[in-house]
């Protein structure tokens, strides 16, 4: 399973009281990777409104195994398990760039939802056609790793 | 309404939940399946629309639909019932 890598930097406002990114800050994290990710898809959120759908998170998670400090810069893999049922599961790394140590990981799982709130039990035939490139693309091997 | 039917999804249901404490005994054919009573939720509902869809070739489309089909054992037992009949 491939991931797909972006990068940004601990910024000041991410630091609690000691010294170490706030647990909160993560999960901002995790959505940069998403949206890097699905911006190379058209599949932003914007463009699953224009289909008529939203996609609210569900189920999220998270383990932290060493704190993130000021100035470092980070890399955060994301990838999307290939859908059993109606829902999107993204699975998140975040690790350090300068010795891609793991800092923490995590998953989020979204549903979807029609604009005037019918949750879909089966992903439609034109969300499955948008959606498909991305399974392609993850579908390669992960060269990153 | 064939018992053996009721019965079987009540087992469906609690394998393809893993509800490792729950009996069909413990599942009421009219008790409410989400909310209060078995307290399902809707990712649940959304593991039973595969289950379902595997076992018996039925499609549950949306939560429309679902908040008809899924409000008891027995309503879930009919749909079952009548999709298996339009089919043949």
């Amino acid at each position: 399973m491939r991931y797909d890598e972006t990068e940004l930097r601990v910024r000041f406002n991410e630091v609690d009281s000691w010294g170490m990114v706030w647990h909160g800050h993560y999960i901002s994290w995790f959505e940069v990777g998403r949206m890097a990710l699905l911006g190379k898809f058209h599949l932003l959120p914007q463009d699953f409104t224009q289909m008529g759908y939203i996609a609210p998170v569900v189920d999220l998670k998270c383990v932290f195994k060493e704190p993130a400090r000021l100035d470092e810069e980070m890399l955060v893999r994301t990838t999307v398990l290939k859908p059993t049922k109606a829902a999107l599961t993204f699975r998140f790394e975040v690790l350090r760039k300068s010795d891609r140590k793991l800092m923490a990981a995590g998953e989020e799982t979204q549903v979807l939802l029609t604009l005037d709130g019918r949750m879909l039990y089966i992903i439609p035939q034109d969300l499955r056609q948008r959606l498909q490139p991305l399974f392609d693309y993850l579908e390669e091997p992960d060269s990153s790793a | 309404m064939p018992d053996d039917l009721v019965l079987e999804l009540k087992k469906l249901i609690i394998a393809t939940l893993k509800l490792e404490e729950v009996t069909p005994e413990d599942i009421a054919d009219d008790g409410q399946l989400f909310g209060t009573g078995l307290g399902l939720d809707s990712i649940d509902a959304l593991e039973l629309v595969v289950a379902l869809e595997k076992t018996y070739g039925v499609a549950i489309p949306d939560s429309e639909v679902g908040e008809r089909v899924f409000r008891s054992v027995n309503t879930l037992a009919q749909f079952v019932k009548e999709q298996r009949t339009k089919s043949n």
